[in-house]
């Protein structure tokens, strides 16, 4: 399965490769880029696929992958040894944009590019690909949080069930007992509560 | 119970202030020794390193790793706390590509790293990109890589590099061979042997960079035909069937020189003192790592899934020098991996550099020849390693260039590199 996203307005089309193990922030990505209206051609390949074959028939003129891609040694060895000579922008940016390298490492994001594209218009690629890496990301945590504060509030509610039935306490006894307990031990409420849940399971 | 639990906190400082400082004072009036400091906690210990003027600048410190078995006297100086012996925390970073730890390197992400020779010679030169100065403050390993060649080859007759060559010469299609990095030790490995057969790594066959951890999937899937890599990746190859040791590098440059902990020179310079400690810890850890009855811990720690994630088994045999071929051949290697050697593997040797610098200039990586010693001087930090060695207590040789001689017969010294690296038939 290939992806590849085509704009037909702008004249000068940069060919990008991007090459991302997370599929939904690979997207997310090419749409930014697209939208952007720099006039990018963009490349998705399959994560299978043999990376040297791809740059060979595709003829990037940026790639952009993750950081830490462990195919980036192949990447490296195409810069260094053949013909098709993409180099490593990011860390080689020829005005040496500290800046911009810092933000992209920090993201994740990391370019090549092939000679005689012009220098400004790979930093807007990358600011575009920097930011858009980051409010995935963002989304993705904030996602994460609260899945796990869902899941709490359930070992707790649980908890609070088993103190309630055991000792015959109302809610709110049962609440403060846990809060208490949690308290003294210097540790979260959630993790109070999973212990309780465990000896509740045992008992049963 | 809110006012209990404050007074319960303030009091609990009072007396790890009072603790701290008793002993800031006891560590300072009865010794310097660092046996004395490992009894103590690290928080208190940097506190009275700092009282000295060698304290370490930056106490945390991340070293990146790739998961090869000769990253283990990086990890061990960690899981060992050799690191707190010196005033330090080495926090071990598990690092993807050797481009990731490039970056990181230079960038500062990651203070130093257990990283490829040539790698650090590469960037110092420009290889690829605008020029970094760098620098190796102790070479890490010798020996311990090898070049496995598929057991398709190995149907069709070949044993050796004499054999590989007539097939290659005979049955004409295009031979695919791995290495890990274009600068590297494993490029540089391959291109030798593949030379000293008279196969042209680049004109006669096929060369590609495939990253550690897939060479031995790659291969299964007859994607190439044979890899220079590190352990244990050589042996899994073996272990999954799928190919044999064609040459082990100790018999391509017995004692090479391999991976280096290296950083950037403005890390040395804003850091001294950090470096030293980082040379320091590591040289502890290598001495803890050759002794023969801590082997199997070393292997089952570097093996577990935190560092190289590989069964414990095919780590801890080559690591002892227990070699098997793949195709017979059994044997004991006096020349397996080698974290110490009292002290002869660590030297930062400049003849040692100078060489991954001649043979970029060989494979036409560089266009002319560099000021080979002059740069070998800046990059190999001699006097932050002896400062290290003298204390860790471990033995420093007087000369800075060290006599090898090579599988194909040449010997090098590092005293007229420019000639060395113009001397071989088969060259970029």
């Amino acid at each position: 399965m290939l992806f590849s996203f085509k704009n037909k307005g702008g004249k000068h089309v940069i060919k990008v490769l991007l090459v991302d193990s997370d599929r939904g922030r690979g997207a997310v990505i090419a749409q930014a880029l697209l939208d952007s209206d720099m006039g990018c051609d963009i490349f998705r390949p399959d994560l299978e696929a043999n990376l040297i074959k791809t740059v060979e028939s595709y003829h990037p003129d940026v790639i952009i992958i993750e950081v830490d891609a462990p195919s980036r040694d192949t990447l490296e060895h195409l810069a260094i040894i053949n013909e098709l000579n993409p180099k490593p922008v990011v860390m080689f940016a020829e005005n040496d944009d500290s800046n911009l390298i810092r933000k992209a490492i920090q993201s994740g994001v990391s370019a090549y590019v092939v000679d005689g594209v012009a220098q400004n218009r790979i930093k807007s690629i990358l600011e575009v690909a920097i930011a858009r890496f980051r409010e995935y990301q963002a989304l993705k945590d904030e996602l994460a949080q609260t899945k796990h504060q869902l899941a709490d509030r359930k070992l707790i509610e649980k908890a609070k069930g088993f103190l309630m039935k055991q000792a015959g306490i109302d809610e709110d006894t049962a609440f403060k007992q846990l809060r208490k307990l949690a308290m003294d031990k210097g540790k979260p409420l959630a993790e109070i509560a999973a212990n309780v849940v465990s000896v509740a399971e045992l008992l049963s | 119970m809110s006012d209990n639990l404050t007074k319960k906190t303030i009091s609990v400082q009072d007396a790890a202030t009072e603790m701290s400082r008793r002993s800031f004072i006891k560590g300072g009036a009865l010794l310097t020794g660092a046996a004395l400091m490992g009894l103590v906690a690290p928080s208190i210990r940097n506190a009275a390193w700092a009282a000295g003027s060698d304290a370490p600048e930056k106490t945390d410190v991340k070293i990146g790793f790739i998961p090869l078995t000769d990253c283990a006297s990086v990890v061990m100086a960690s899981v060992k706390g050799f690191d707190k012996k010196y005033g330090i925390n080495i926090i071990p970073s598990k690092e993807a590509s050797w481009a990731g730890v490039r970056d990181k390197l230079t960038n500062g992400e990651l203070d130093a790293s257990h990283v490829l020779y040539g790698l650090i010679y590469g960037l110092q030169m420009g290889i690829g990109g605008p020029q970094k100065d760098m620098a190796v403050l102790m070479n890490l390993n010798h020996n311990g890589q090898a070049i496995t060649l598929s057991n398709a080859l190995k149907d069709k007759g070949v044993m050796d590099g004499t054999s590989l060559r007539k097939l290659i010469s005979s049955d004409k299609r295009e031979y695919t061979f791995a290495q890990t990095f274009p600068t590297g030790t494993h490029a540089m490995w391959l291109y030798y042997w593949l030379a000293a057969h008279d196969i042209n790594p680049f004109s006669d066959v096929k060369n590609i960079v495939v990253p550690p951890p897939q060479m031995v999937a790659n291969m299964r899937v007859g994607n190439m035909d044979g890899f220079c890599v590190g352990e244990p990746w050589n042996a899994r190859a073996i272990m999954d069937k799928i190919g044999f040791t064609v040459t082990t590098t100790q018999d391509i440059w017995q004692e090479h020189p391999e991976k280096v902990l290296g950083t950037t020179k403005a890390f040395v310079e804003q850091y001294p003192n950090t470096a030293r400690a980082m040379v320091a810890a590591i040289l502890d850890a290598s001495k803890f790592i050759d002794a023969s009855v801590n082997r199997r811990e070393v292997a089952e720690t570097v093996a577990s899934k935190a560092y190289i994630n590989c069964p414990v088994d095919v780590i801890d045999g080559r690591m002892a020098g227990k070699y098997d071929n793949g195709a017979g051949k059994t044997w004991d290697d006096p020349h397996a991996m080698k974290f110490f050697d009292e002290g002869k593997v660590n030297y930062p040797y400049l003849s040692d550099g100078m060489w991954f610098m001649t043979q970029h200039k060989r494979w036409g990586l560089v266009k002319d020849d560099p000021d080979y010693l002059s740069i070998a001087k800046s990059v190999n930090r001699i006097d932050v390693y002896k400062d290290a060695a003298a204390m860790a207590k471990v033995a420093t040789p007087t000369e800075t260039m060290r006599t090898s001689k090579l599988m194909d017969g040449k010997v090098w010294d590092g005293s007229n590199p420019a000639a060395y690296a113009a001397s071989f038939a088969v060259k970029a």
